[in-house]
């Protein structure tokens, strides 16, 4: 398990919106100028669900996904690694994890993993 | 068909002893009930003209699901398939899905097919899981054996299930990779697969068994393929 | 700029459709509209094709030249139209600025999908391809699990309930059973979905908390309408015209995570604004209104932000019988995306062709609303972030 998340948020060095993805002029403002950032702090829950009809590349029933955001204001999605719905609600905190996602050609692509 | 009884009994090999699949009613997404009962061997005549239009369709792997099933079901009929079942999915007196399979041994079951005349209302599905129920519930196995054809069936059943899969060990069907349903995986996914209820009010039942009815060939072609094209 | 008619329409029956190929299905929805326009052996001035898919799943790119040259319109101006699911309403907003600018006066506008050509899952995959490259598509996520993550949202901020939900998807397919072009023709009933033993077997969860019979179905078909400016309409055809009154198109975040209220649709509510706007008209002047409802709570939240409803009171008006065929404001009587199915590139067009239906009313009674003259439709790209909304109005 890789220990630092790869998420290269965007803070808008004008106005101060912090983006994630990436967007050549900030989304209120249309300033070019941003600061790079990471994510930082505690992972608050903001969306949540379970899926089970998967697309194509995905060999497991379900995957559960949620949005979340940092203490920073960092929003990302990641995929929640619960057992049950019945263990996450809305609002509530998450350990972040850098970790596989999927696998491409026999290949772990690495990406946010949440759990409780 | 005179039978020479001296020959059937070097030809028949001894059978064990199966418990019956205990008749249930499922109701489906519209509200039709769907008897599911086991089938009677002087049954496979009427089941057969059930299949056999299902053999020219190609859409979804029916041909050779039907074409299998057939010899399946006829080889049961005339004795050459040993300890093998079907259950049968009837709505209204319509047969809407068949399912079969058959014991090994006491502890291991194979599973062979499974036909869905009627669709978009997940009655394969649901006839998947009752032949499932039959082998770890009422002929009290350990296992099932089974592989897919399609890839809705793989999809719906080694996924759903999380079946294991048994490498270097091949499915009578031939083909395909093995995989197993075990006693405690078929536990953990009954409550989510596994419909129905128990008895079968008695006039519902009783219509089931007096009135195996099949639709017409074109009735079942256009049931399993709706619209396909071809025309403005 | 002119008024533009909408003179022919044509459809084809969505569903599986394993004999056609995408240009087949093409070709047959223009000429079922050429027909009905009275050009079938007329040529026109220019071609829009919308269609999302055919460069991943059929291997085919340049669809509208194509179709061009199977059609035999050539020297025809051609141009394919990409814009998701709402292919379709973009395609007819590019013909529609083609005619009423004056620069072309006959223009055929045909969108297409052929989405079970693939696996269900690889029809999936397809679909998720308009999530963001980078930071959703890799994990999985499907359109249906933005859908129910904005349900789950929906229910925590307005108490939406899932028998509203219900009451939407059993009301479709009750309607997409009348409907001749409908993929999906079955009634289904709370006793079959919610209420029975059986209905957790029959009804799983797809993505939380919705269900099965909360999702549209994966179709082919294609549909197609001829456009034309309102003065020339009689050269051509008897029928009544319909006049394309108004339209608006918004864009919005394309993840959600990004949008200030993730419940807030807020291109549905410029898109409806702008429309309504430039026909002179308000919510309460619409008759019938086919919305994209793709999963049920999409035909609840574009009814509220589309105008008709307040927010917060479009899942009680379903559950109240209000956007039934005889309600307040009927919505989706021809089934919707739930029954007739959702061929991404074709529905724009198909919502299109059935408000046109409606319009001339030439509907049997169990499907006509009664004197219908003000139709509106709405066509969601992505999830929300591109919107097309005309509204549409009988010319006499």
């Amino acid at each position: 398990m890789k220990t630092e998340l790869e998420i290269t948020a965007y803070q808008c060095k004008a106005c101060g919106r912090v983006h994630y993805p990436y967007h050549d002029r900030c989304l209120t403002c249309k300033n070019r100028e941003f600061e790079v950032i990471k994510p930082e702090g505690d992972a608050h829950l903001l969306a949540y669900t379970q899926i089970f009809n998967l697309p194509w590349g995905f060999d497991v029933r379900f995957l559960v996904h949620g949005v979340v955001e940092f203490s920073n204001g960092v929003k990302a999605m990641g995929q929640i690694h619960v057992e049950s719905l019945e263990d996450i609600k809305t609002g509530m905190t998450l350990q972040p994890g850098w970790e596989p996602i999927r696998i491409v050609s026999g290949e772990a692509i690495y990406g946010l993993v949440l759990k409780p | 068909m005179t039978l020479d009884m001296e020959l059937e009994s070097v030809l028949r090999a001894p059978a064990l002893e199966m418990a019956e699949y205990p008749a249930k009613v499922i109701t489906l997404a519209n509200s039709k009930k769907m008897v599911v009962r086991q089938a009677k061997r002087t049954e496979v005549p009427i089941l057969l003209d059930a299949v056999r239009p299902t053999m020219k369709i190609e859409r979804d792997f029916y041909d050779i699901v039907g074409a299998r099933l057939y010899a399946e079901l006829l080889g049961w009929y005339r004795y050459r398939v040993r300890n093998e079942y079907c259950l049968v999915g009837q709505i209204d007196g319509y047969v809407v899905g068949i399912v079969n399979g058959r014991m090994v041994d006491e502890d291991i079951g194979i599973s062979y097919h499974t036909i869905a005349i009627d669709r978009g209302l997940k009655v394969g599905a649901h006839l998947f899981a009752a032949k499932m129920e039959h082998h770890i519930e009422y002929l009290g196995q350990d296992e099932v054996w089974i592989t897919a054809e399609s890839p809705i069936g793989f999809r719906r059943w080694m996924i759903e299930y999380n079946l294991i899969k048994q490498t270097g060990v091949q499915h009578e069907l031939g083909g395909a990779t093995s995989y197993k349903l075990t006693r405690q995986l078929y536990f953990n996914s009954k409550s989510r697969l596994v419909a129905g209820e128990r008895p079968v009010p008695e006039i519902l039942l009783n219509f089931a068994h007096e009135n195996l009815l099949v639709a017409d060939e074109e009735t079942i072609q256009e049931k399993i393929c709706g619209t396909i094209g071809g025309q403005r | 700029m002119r008024d533009v008619a909408i003179i022919g329409v044509g459809m084809i029956p969505f569903g599986r459709r394993d004999e056609d190929t995408l240009l087949d299905m093409l070709a047959y929805a223009s000429l079922n509209a050429l027909d009905d326009a009275g050009m079938g052996d007329k040529g026109v001035d220019a071609v829009y094709v919308a269609n999302m898919g055919a460069g991943i799943l059929q291997h085919q790119t340049s669809v509208a030249s194509a179709l061009v040259d199977r059609l035999s319109l050539l020297p025809a101006a051609a141009d394919a139209v990409e814009n998701g699911p709402a292919s379709g309403a973009s395609a007819i907003k590019n013909g529609l600025l083609a005619v009423a600018s004056g620069y072309y006066d006959t223009v055929l506008v045909a969108g297409g999908e052929k989405m079970r050509e693939v696996v269900g899952w690889k029809a999936t995959d397809f679909v998720a391809t308009m999530t963001h490259p980078e930071v959703e598509y890799p994990y999985g996520i499907t359109l249906p699990g933005m859908a129910g993550m904005f349900t789950r949202l929906y229910m925590e901020k307005y108490g939406l309930t899932r028998d509203q939900l219900i009451a939407v998807a059993i009301k479709n397919q009750k309607m997409g059973t009348l409907n001749p072009y409908a993929h999906v023709k079955m009634i289904i009933t709370r006793e079959g979905i919610v209420e029975s033993p059986d209905a957790a077997v029959n009804n799983p969860v797809a993505a939380d908390p919705l269900h099965f019979y909360d999702m549209c179905p994966v179709s082919d078909g294609a549909a197609a309408v001829i456009l034309c400016p309102l003065e020339k309409a009689q050269e051509f055809t008897q029928n009544v015209p319909v006049v394309i009154a108004g339209f608006g198109q918004a864009t919005d975040t394309h993840t959600l995570q990004e949008r200030d209220d993730p419940t807030n649709l807020k291109a549905v509510t410029l898109a409806s604004e702008q429309a309504f706007n430039m026909a002179g008209l308000k919510p309460k002047d619409v008759d019938v209104a086919e919305l994209h409802d793709a999963f049920t709570i999409l035909e609840i939240a574009e009814s509220e932000h589309a105008g008709f409803f307040k927010k917060g009171e479009g899942g009680i008006a379903a559950e109240n019988g209000e956007t039934s065929l005889k309600g307040k404001i009927p919505i989706n009587v021809s089934g919707g995306l739930k029954s007739r199915g959702h061929p991404v590139g074709a529905t724009g067009v198909a919502q299109v062709v059935e408000i046109v239906f409606q319009l001339r009313h030439q509907l049997d009674e169990a499907r006509q609303v009664k004197d219908a003259q003000v139709g509106f439709t709405l066509n969601f790209g992505g999830f929300g972030n591109n919107v097309v909304a005309f509204v549409l109005r009988r010319s006499e």
